[in-house]
């Protein structure tokens, strides 16, 4: 099993009209996606820009899509075309930036598009978040632990942690999922109490 | 919230939920705000243990794709009309294919019927011309005997002889006897398959005769 199993019932879904399934799709690769542009462009804020335009390509597109290859690889390659083209129009056009000292509207837009994760605020959440989450691995039991770091850091299956384990596939999805819930606990703690931003979350 | 249905959706974000499964909590997923909002909380999750840039909880950038999809036209229309045009070109292919070959079976067919129209009236002419023009014969009807043709044979058998014994060096032993036994018995001055050409027109002679009588 992989992956593209859970993602091609989304996608079905998205083809069938179903748009909530997309916000799904969206919020599981946001990051990865954002880390991969990332490669091109240094600018967290026009990463995300990038990114964002890379998922309504892929959702305009998704008709197209047969599911021949895993969803990540098609939008991966979505992303990749999007940062390259974004490179070479900025490239072509070096001036933005001149623009803000004759338009002070201008000016204001630019900062206006500055993102949370760049802005104090935003930098404090995410290292909010980093650390919230290495306290709560840390605090794990240690075949918890093991479990969901070999999962998301090594990224093996749950056959192949199993066997690295030396314990049933039943007993690794459970504890992953165990972990998973100890950390989103410390998570929405951190967050209804500390910022409150928990209605914001996900 | 239930722990079962919470299980199940940390094993699908892995990938690792039965397909069956799968489709129905990808439905349940759609519309559920709060388990939603839990899956995305899941990748912030994998995403700081990876120690990716720019995790956020806010999620601003999937906020920010969702209102542009809501404004998007519905793809369902579009995905089944490919669907269609997709299955129909499933269909559509073999046919066009047969219907091609049996064009061309067609044509063959015809092209070969009117060139052996065009052969027959030629090939009737010279060997059974019109008996009312042809002058009655003096001598009593017997059998036709061949003439050697001589354009049935391109090269003359000796001139062919003396090439294939000036350059035998480059031919086999063995290939080179069967030739020049082929000269040998090819005594009319034809060679090979002209023989056998001369017996084909002897029966079309012979043929022609009896068509006449």
């Amino acid at each position: 099993m992989s992956a593209d199993v859970s993602d091609l019932s989304l996608v079905r879904r998205v083809q069938r009209g179903d748009k909530g399934a997309f916000d799904a799709l969206v919020l599981k690769y946001q990051h990865k996606l954002v880390k991969l542009v990332m490669r091109y462009v240094r600018n967290p804020a026009e990463a995300e820009d990038i990114a964002q335009e890379a998922f309504i390509k892929a959702y305009r597109a998704l008709p197209q899509f047969r599911g021949d290859s895993a969803f990540y690889t098609w939008l991966y390659r979505i992303a990749i075309n999007s940062a390259k083209n974004a490179v070479v129009s900025r490239d072509r056009s070096p001036v933005d930036y001149d623009l803000d000292r004759n338009n002070p509207d201008e000016s204001y837009d630019m900062q206006g598009r500055m993102k949370d994760s760049e802005t104090p605020e935003g930098l404090v959440l995410t290292d909010e978040i980093r650390s919230t989450v290495n306290a709560a691995i840390e605090a794990l039991p240690e075949d918890l632990r093991t479990a969901i770091v070999l999962r998301e850091l090594e990224g093996l299956s749950y056959e192949e942690i199993a066997a690295a384990m030396d314990c049933p596939v039943g007993t690794v999805r459970s504890r992953i999922f165990r972990a998973r819930e100890a950390i989103d606990r410390r998570l929405r703690e951190v967050f209804e109490g500390g910022l409150g931003r928990a209605e914001e979350l996900g | 919230m239930n722990e079962e249905l919470d299980s199940q959706l940390s094993a699908m974000f892995d990938g690792e939920l039965p397909p069956a499964e799968c489709e129905l909590l990808a439905r349940r997923l759609s519309r559920d705000e709060q388990l939603k909002a839990r899956w995305g909380r899941y990748a912030v999750i994998g995403a700081s243990i990876r120690a990716e840039r720019g995790v956020r909880l806010n999620a601003d950038l999937a906020r920010r794709v969702s209102a542009v999809v809501s404004k998007e036209p519905n793809i369902a229309v579009r995905f089944v009309e490919r669907k269609a045009v997709r299955a129909a070109a499933r269909w559509i292919r073999p046919v066009a294919g047969l219907g091609v070959a049996a064009g061309v079976a067609t044509l063959s067919i015809l092209w070969m019927r009117s060139q052996a129209l065009n052969d027959t009236p030629v090939f009737a002419q010279a060997v059974a011309p019109d008996p009312s023009r042809v002058a009655p014969s003096t001598e009593p009807d017997s059998y036709v005997v061949p003439r050697p043709s001589p354009h049935s044979s391109l090269v003359p058998a000796t001139q062919l002889a003396n090439y294939v014994v000036a350059h035998s060096e480059f031919s086999s032993p063995v290939a080179r006897r069967n030739l020049l036994s082929a000269f040998m018995t090819g005594e009319t001055g034809t060679v090979g398959t002209s023989g056998v050409s001369e017996e084909g027109s002897e029966d079309v002679y012979d043929d022609a005769k009896n068509t006449a009588q």
